[in-house]
């Protein structure tokens, strides 16, 4: 049973993740695991020091734990850039930047690693208001490129093929044939009536206004990525799928480090990187969760939490792992789930590192809408 | 030609206003942004926080943007504290219909105004609330109760459940961190929606600095009625307090427990994890409502447990807009169904 600690400055508490109800536990692990968190106080998602954290935590976790595999996220960069507008030369500080933590954290760990950026941001050029359909228009927080529609009129299909924002409309048996044909075995882990209609997907530099977007107009937002830079001396990939295997097959003679650096494209890495393929055909994967559980799993996953679905009509009164945002399963196949090895997670991707890459302890930062409420620790397991 | 909606009585032939909502017309005030909304979202009522009205159900959040305060804390600056003006791009156009058939297309059992002052946007709601109640929906709201008396009046029809901000207990506090000379119309306000509406009051606790005033605010809810929900809550520092301490939670704690003594419903949360989210009866000390609070907007009902708003144990009754309502009672519905 998953266990989390909660540090919410200067006070701890711990809860069974599942259920949210608190629970008593003191397992070396766990005590181990609340001793990191107090001495990493969160800076806060676009703060100067919030990469430092992932690095300086990481290494204090590695330091009692002495695990086989790390994985990191970086992503002050991604927050800061996409809400907050950086003259050109501060932007690219910015990336260079989190690229420099990244290999602080290599230097300092000595761990092999596997650096993957989720590609470049670009300016958004406009955005689309959807909120006049009859139908429903539902977008995500973090998604800028998709946009799911349902039930849509007549009416609402004239207008949005009369957008020329809008690259194309997907009718959702189609998008789910395109990712059937490129993975066999594809999951489809929501129940396909919370599925929308269509899905509408914005030319590149574009994004939605619907309901469910931020509040907070982005000021970038991700290219179309159709390919992301990796950068690793353990082999030569050419898709994003290929890197859970590739790491497995190292583990048994590397200690390896998975570090994300988000919104970071191609040109702020070294010369030895390679681009891999992000998605299928015309579909790329955005920073987000269907990234990380592709990455993790090594198998296509757009719709574990599928872009514009109606997440608001699940059983909400039934909702398990409330610390997990709107994850709300342990899916299988990730990178470390079944790996006899010790494995971390550290990042500041908020209530995700946990449920993305199935590590035995993982420590993030528990902010919300860029309100930091401090962090959290998860303990899947400590008997190895 | 003064502003009547709120305290401040702006003069509206003097440039912009304060919250810079309202504008001279004809000799008329006029909403300068109306039918203009920053957000419609689906969400838990608890996460607003309502604690004692329909618990469960789900509301459809909406918010314009301008208020008429200047909180150095507050947490929504980026919508409440800009220009109205520069924030026209971002928001949604729905005339009142639109909006209301919006809530039933998302199967919201209610409309709740959250993100700023509602009383910048009456004129908005209330067209909002001819069509809510022919939807038989009903509205609520969050607003910091410094409105003129005619404008609380307006406020009492447009709304059934109101969750007023008392942020603090001296004209002293109010001036420094929200800006305004004097507090006494907002304790008339809350006495004035106490009449009529289901009230619920909300103090962010900041130490050092308003915890010295719990028990002031705690004896004025009771003076009221002590069945009151009072949510005080924990200071997120933002806007211009980002540099402040989290408040120290196990302290703030014991400085709640003379107020516990007067008031039953006392609920201290907006940090993760918080354990005095739950109700209970005020009579035996079981536990009638949980609840789970993920803080910031991040409550929800966990597990109802007063059937017919009374006490299982010991039949006592809870005081309860409404009753329970399941997440699910309504669900989106098409457009067809709506129109
Ligand atoms: S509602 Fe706005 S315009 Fe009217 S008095 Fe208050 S601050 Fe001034």
């Amino acid at each position: 049973m998953s266990l989390a600690v909660i540090d919410a400055r200067e006070w701890q508490n711990r809860f069974d993740l599942e259920t949210g109800q608190p629970r008593k536990s003191d397992t070396p692990g766990v005590e181990m695991a609340a001793g990191v968190l107090s001495r990493h106080p969160y800076p806060g998602d676009v703060d100067e020091q919030a990469n430092q954290w992932v690095t300086d935590t990481a290494l204090d976790l590695i330091s009692h734990y002495d695990p086989d595999l790390v994985c990191l996220s970086y992503v002050q960069q991604f927050f800061s850039d996409r809400h907050f507008k950086h003259p050109e030369t501060e932007r690219e500080r910015l990336f260079a930047a989190a690229m420099a933590e990244a290999n602080r954290f290599v230097d300092l760990s000595g761990f092999t690693p596997v650096i993957v950026g989720t590609g470049d941001m670009i300016p958004l050029a406009g955005d689309m208001d959807l909120s006049g359909l009859d139908g429903l228009a539902v977008s995500s927080n973090w998604s800028a490129r998709y946009c799911g529609i349902h039930g849509p009129s007549p009416r609402d299909m004239d207008f949005l093929n009369s957008l020329d924002t809008l690259e194309r409309i997907v009718p959702k048996q189609e998008w789910i044939d395109l990712f059937q044909a490129a993975q066999p075995d594809l999951e489809i882990l929501q129940d396909p009536r919370l599925m929308p209609d269509f899905l509408a997907v914005a030319r590149e530099g574009q994004a939605f206004k619907t309901m469910g977007t931020t509040l907070r107009k982005p000021v970038h937002i991700p290219a179309n990525n159709f390919q992301v830079p990796v950068v690793t001396p353990l082999g030569i990939i050419n898709d994003l799928r290929e890197i859970k295997p590739l790491i497995r097959e190292h583990l048994s003679t590397h200690k390896i480090a998975l570090i994300l650096v988000e919104g970071v494209g191609e040109s702020f890495f070294p010369e030895s990187r390679r681009l891999v393929q992000n998605g299928v055909d015309w579909f790329c994967y955005e920073p987000g969760d269907a990234f990380y559980l592709t990455l993790s799993t090594g198998r296509h996953q757009p719709f574990a939490y599928p872009a514009g679905f109606r997440f608001f009509d699940k059983d909400a009164d039934a909702v398990k792992f409330p610390f997990s945002g709107y994850m709300d399963m342990i899916l299988g196949h990730t990178l470390a789930l079944n790996f006899p090895g010790k494995s971390i997670a550290v990042g500041n991707r908020s209530m995700f590192m946990h449920m993305a890459f199935g590590v035995d302890i993982s420590i993030e930062c528990f902010a919300r809408n860029l309100f930091n409420q401090g962090c959290m620790a998860v303990v899947h397991r400590d008997d190895k | 030609m003064k502003c009547q909606f709120c305290e401040r009585t702006c003069d509206l032939t003097k440039g912009r206003s304060f919250c810079g909502m309202y504008m001279e017309e004809n000799g008329r005030v006029k909403e300068r942004f109306p039918d203009q909304w920053c957000t419609y979202t689906p969400s838990r009522i608890e996460s607003v926080p309502f604690y004692h009205a329909y618990p469960g159900a789900r509301s459809m959040i909406i918010g314009t943007a301008g208020c008429n305060f200047r909180c150095r804390y507050c947490s929504n600056g980026f919508i409440a504290c800009k220009d109205p003006a520069d924030l026209q791009e971002v928001m949604y156009t729905l005339p009142a219909d639109r909006l209301v058939a919006m809530a039933k297309k998302m199967g919201c059992h209610n409309i709740v105004f959250n993100v700023n002052e509602p009383a910048v946007s009456l004129p908005s709601l209330e067209r909002v609330k001819y069509y809510a109640r022919k939807e038989e929906i009903p509205m609520g709201c969050l607003t910091n109760g410094y409105t003129t008396e005619s404008a609380t009046r307006l406020m009492m029809e447009i709304f059934s459940f109101v969750h007023i901000g008392l942020k603090g207990f001296s004209n002293a506090f109010y001036h420094e961190f929200v800006g305004i000379p004097d507090m006494a119309p907002i304790l008339r306000n809350i006495r004035m929606f106490a009449q009529t509406c289901h009230v619920e009051i909300a103090s962010p606790v900041i130490e050092d600095v308003n915890d010295h005033e719990l028990f002031d605010i705690a004896r004025f809810i009771h003076d009221i009625r002590p069945d009151i929900p009072w949510h005080v809550f924990r200071l997120l520092p933002e806007h211009h307090m980002k540099e402040s301490l989290y408040p120290n939670i196990d302290r703030m704690d014991q400085a709640l427990e003379t107020s516990r003594k007067l008031l039953p419903y006392i609920y201290f949360h907006n940090f993760v994890g918080s354990r005095w989210v739950n109700t209970l009866c005020p009579d035996c000390g079981h536990t009638v409502i949980k609840r789970f609070s993920l803080g910031c907007s991040g409550d929800r009902l966990d597990e109802f447990l007063a059937p017919g708003n009374t006490c299982p144990e010991c039949g006592t009754p809870i005081p309860i807009l409404g009753t329970r309502v399941a997440w699910n009672e309504k669900q989106s519905v098409s457009w067809e169904a709506v129109s």
